[in-house]
């Protein structure tokens, strides 16, 4: 008896059997192949617009390419199949933390202040109102900031980036950045940032969008 | 049956407590055992601080004004009671100290399956408790043991450092889960079929998969967290454009499902305690067994009622609402199938019993209050006060603590190779049974009749409720003092313990007490249930 | 529960790499191999909460995640996404040499992994140094509209998206480098043959799971419009 497996208290007659499977050099070769080819369907993809499609083409040929991974390069079509049930069984967990969270977000249709959170930042966006934006919640780096950059920005930064930015996106509707005149610098005009009024996004924010304390 | 054949062929071997000598045999060891023990005395520590930090809670409310803590102080305390019970005591307890013990033994392999892991795991358990720790001098945390944003990231203190602490016993959490669920499909004994198994060991499955599922969530969500609290990354600060909402979400996907990880191994416990104490097979093995794996996978669709009125949308609540019912059926299966067992069986009113029994009454108070809390109507005007506080009292200390100290006594001959006294173990059960009871059924009264939770001060009118409470809180910490006192004497004064002291059957009688360093001398081959009580099988109910 | 006992003559034949409480090789390897996917569950799920908020960002702010991400470099995602690719077939092919005892093409194949996972830091490298220099850094650290980048809407949290993801990919990146060195130092030791390479085949799991990841990566932080 020495040699038994017992695996879920069964014997087991030949326990090497259900990890040793040696697939051809060949297969490896046409999955890689398949695996660069996805890559390349899915950057030519994402050059045509699809509009509200491009998202799940995206998914969908990710999706093909990691089912071939796994199928593949990691043997799940070999494998014992608990591990087969183990990686699914993940992704059903995956997808019930998605589906839920993903369908409160959705039904949401804010009754008070509290549950407006996305939306408040698209309005104020909508509004013309200027948004804080990163450093702003700092005052005093966004003032250092702002003395360092005063004699006008693109300053050494054009670069690969510039052409990014005459994309047509960006039009200029929310860019007025949460200037600083609440902090005391008079100076924000002259550096051509938007001019939005002075902490207007302050007066307006509910009570519950600004965090106690400040940062 | 009964009685392991004798050893007689065996020279005799030591145990595993003096298989090895030195302090570095115990730091080093890879011996389930030996970690379980070091886990015990760990979690055991954890409890008796946390446990004077509930004390003090309960003494600064025994007036109605300021005792002797601030505002501020009685926000950090109560916050360090709640994270250490939860995330160093409750998780940990039953899973990390008995399971270790006892998973091995009761499936009749050498160890687990991966016990240089499970050594690992240990040590990050630490690491993450002395970070925690370190949080007291860093100007401790006033969150409240759910971390709820914004307040989380706006709040100074040592929150960040708290929140890396609770990533770290998440990994050690995650390591411990993978053990056990690899443990279990590929360790058990020549025989030993899934309805042959131990119930203790399908609650510890079904908690193994949960942690291995949700934990992970966990992680993420508390790293986020502390990346919105050094950098505000804008997915939980309402300030950057976040939705602190979408933090309770994440956070309860995993710590709905902890909760289950706290007490499904209370379940197991029990399911052992009632069958050999009253010398009867347990009734519904199979729905038993079975109830625990829907319990776990049931726990992963209801954590949005813990979000009832957080600004989550209605039909979610309502979806939620309507799910989180579905618990209660695989719950009650279990309390039924167990309340069966007891029937007509030869009942002896030793203290594991008493723990047994009164686990019946007060975790199924805790489970039906959990009913009303579930309803979203009825949440509307209950959430946030102390009937909320005395449910969740009710489930993690009248069902997973009481099953802890039950199951601490069950085996504790079998751990430790000594017997505690049976008298001292009664009147310590019933003073917890009173002091429990005493602080946490009047709290059912005062969060009925309004008293929110988290304050330090409260109105005149709840004067007496509050002090009855705060006196039941001073029995219970008796109760658990007095029996810290007679277990530890038992260790130097008890009587030896016998290899099958209880007369049961699992595997891990079939060994002496304490266990051999490889726990069997020869591989056990299982033929029949675990519960199969050879006296019963003759002649109906004698003893 | 009747239980008999049986003599414990079983370990005749234990080979050297087969730890004490197991019984055979098999079970050894199943156990391992099962472990091993648990674990990459649970590096699924962790991920899995990322993937969630990157959604849900997407899904409220549209206009300011296009805006943000022209500004990632396309051509260097596609490179590393290639370079990850071939990682993995080089990695497969380890444990293909593994299970044919071939310990010089294990060799070789490890080192090829390893290069490309280094090629891939590289390029990390280079894209991390291009943001943080023009100031896009992740939540309040940024300050590219200081540097004459206007974006629409809240860019910062789009950033801090990326870094994080990106960042928790690195990571697992660069253990995954380490834990590959660890299986090159044992290979020469000639650890590794067609009874025993469990090892060599789980670290190739854990590597293909963060080819896997990137995967989903690329499209979703990259291309995606």
């Amino acid at each position: 008896m020495g040699s038994q497996v017992y695996v879920n208290g069964k014997e087991i007659e030949n326990p090497h059997e259900f990890h040793h499977h040696v697939a051809p050099k060949k297969q490896y070769v046409q999955v890689l192949g398949a695996l660069l080819v996805l890559t390349v369907l899915t950057v030519a993809v994402s050059y045509a617009d699809l509009g509200p499609l491009s998202l799940p083409v995206a998914m969908l040929v990710a999706a093909v390419k990691a089912s071939l991974v796994c199928a593949f390069f990691m043997h799940l079509k070999d494998d014992d199949r608990f591990n087969v049930f183990v990686f699914v069984g993940t992704l059903l967990f995956v997808a019930i933390f998605f589906s839920f969270t993903l369908f409160d977000l959705g039904a949401r249709n804010a009754v008070n202040d509290e549950q407006k959170t996305f939306e408040y930042w698209n309005d104020e966006a909508a509004a013309g109102n200027a948004l804080k934006v990163g450093v702003d919640h700092v005052p005093e780096k966004a003032a250092a900031l702002k003395a360092a950059h005063a004699g006008g920005h693109g300053d050494g930064h054009g670069g690969d980036h510039g052409d990014a930015k005459a994309e047509g996106h960006g039009d200029a509707k929310a860019e007025g950045h949460g200037d600083a005149k609440a902090e005391g610098h008079g100076d924000a005009k002259a550096e051509g940032h938007g001019d939005a009024p002075a902490g207007e996004h302050e007066a307006k924010a509910p009570a519950n969008h600004e965090a106690p304390g400040g940062h | 049956m009964a009685h392991h054949p004798a050893h007689a062929d065996h020279a005799p071997e030591p145990d595993y407590i003096r298989a090895k000598k030195g302090i570095m045999s115990w730091l080093v060891t890879v011996d389930h055992k030996r970690l379980g023990l070091m886990y015990l005395a760990s979690v055991l520590f954890f409890f008796l601080v946390a446990g004077i930090l509930a004390i003090a809670l309960r003494t600064e409310l025994f007036t109605p004004g300021q005792d002797f803590m601030s505002a501020q102080t009685y926000n950090k305390v109560f916050t360090l009671h709640g994270a250490i019970m939860v995330f160093l005591f409750i998780i940990p307890s039953v899973p990390a100290a008995m399971g270790n013990f006892l998973l091995p033994l009761m499936l009749g392999a050498k160890d687990v399956a991966f016990p240089k892991l499970n050594l690992l795991s240990f040590y990050v358990f630490s690491v993450a408790a002395i970070m925690f720790i370190s949080t007291l001098v860093m100007g401790s945390i006033d969150t409240g043991w759910t971390f709820y944003t914004p307040y989380s990231t706006a709040t100074g203190g040592a929150a960040t450092m708290a929140v890396f602490a609770v990533f770290v016993a998440g990994f050690s959490s995650i390591l411990t889960g993978v053990n056990f669920v690899v443990t279990v499909h590929r360790m058990r004994a020549p025989g030993q079929t899934w309805d042959r198994l131990p119930l203790f060991v399908w609650a510890i499955y079904a908690t193994a998969v949960i942690q291995v599922l949700a934990t992970p969530v966990l992680a993420i969500t508390v790293l986020l967290l502390g990346l919105e609290r050094i950098f505000g990354v804008g997915i939980f600060d309402p300030a950057l454009g976040g939705d602190p909402v979408l933090f309770q979400h994440f956070f309860w996907f995993y710590s709905h499902p902890a909760v289950y990880i706290m007490i499904l191994p209370g379940f197991g416990i029990i399911s052992e305690l009632l069958t050999v104490h009253s010398r009867k097979h347990i009734f519904g093995y199979k729905a038993i067994a079975l109830s625990s794996v829907a319990i776990a996978i049931i726990s992963f669709l209801v954590w949005g009622h813990h979000m009832f009125v957080s600004g989550q949308s209605e039909l979610a609540g309502i979806v939620f609402s309507f799910l989180t019912f579905a618990v209660a059926v695989p719950t009650a299966i279990k309390v039924f199938s167990w309340v069966a067992t007891l029937y007509k069986g030869s009942i002896s009113y030793t203290t594991p019993m008493w723990y047994g029994l009164m686990f019946l009454w007060t975790f199924t108070i805790g489970g039906l209050t959990g009913l009303y809390l579930g309803t979203l109507s009825i949440d509307v005007h209950l959430h946030d006060t102390y009937f909320v506080v005395a449910h969740f009292h009710y489930v993690m200390v009248g069902g997973t603590v009481v099953a802890f100290i039950g199951g601490l006594h069950h085996w504790w001959g079998k751990m430790t190779g000594k017997m505690y006294n049976e008298k001292a173990g009664a009147i310590g059960a019933l003073l917890v049974f009173v002091g429990f009871n005493g602080t946490f059924l009047t709290q059912f009264f005062l969060g009925h009749q309004g008293m929110p939770r988290r304050y330090y001060a409260y109105l005149s009118e709840y004067q007496f409720l509050h002090q009855i409470s705060t006196i039941g809180s001073w029995i219970l910490a008796a109760g658990l003092l007095w029996t810290m006192i007679y277990l530890l004497h038992s260790l130097w004064y008890g009587e030896k313990a016998t290899g099958n002291y209880w007369n049961a059957t699992s595997l891990e009688w079939h060994t002496q007490s304490p266990p051999i360093e490889h726990n069997f001398h020869d591989t056990p081959h299982v033929t029949g249930s675990p519960y199969d009580f050879p006296e019963i099988d003759k002649s109906g109910a004698t003893h | 529960m009747s239980t008999t006992s049986h003599g414990s003559g079983q370990h005749e034949e234990y080979p050297p790499y087969l730890a004490h409480h197991f019984d055979t090789m098999g079970q050894q390897a199943g156990a391992a191999k099962l472990g091993m996917w648990l674990f990459l569950a649970t590096e699924i799920l962790m991920f899995s909460g990322l993937f969630l908020a990157y959604f849900i960002i997407r899904y409220f702010y549209p206009d300011m995640m296009l805006s943000a991400h022209e500004f990632l470099q396309k051509e260097a995602g596609a490179l590393n996404t290639v370079v990850l690719l071939i990682s993995s077939y080089t990695m497969a092919m380890a444990v293909r040499a593994a299970q044919t005892s071939n310990t010089p093409s294990l060799k070789r194949n490890l080192l090829w992994t390893l290069l490309c996972a280094g090629i891939f830091m590289v390029v990390k490298y280079f894209e991390y140094s291009a943001k943080i220099e023009h100031g896009m850094l992740p939540g309040r650290f940024y300050e590219a509209h200081y540097h004459g980048y206007e974006l629409v809407g809240l860019p910062h949290i789009f950033f801090a998206v990326y870094f994080t993801m990106t960042g928790l990919h690195g990571v697992h990146v660069l253990v995954g480098m380490g834990i590959i060195t660890w299986i090159y130092i044992r290979a020469s030791r000639g650890d590794f043959h067609s009874g025993n390479y469990i090892a060599v085949e789980n670290t190739g799991l854990y590597w293909h799971l963060v080819d896997l990841i990137w995967i989903f990566l690329f499209p979703l932080l990259y291309l995606v419009r």
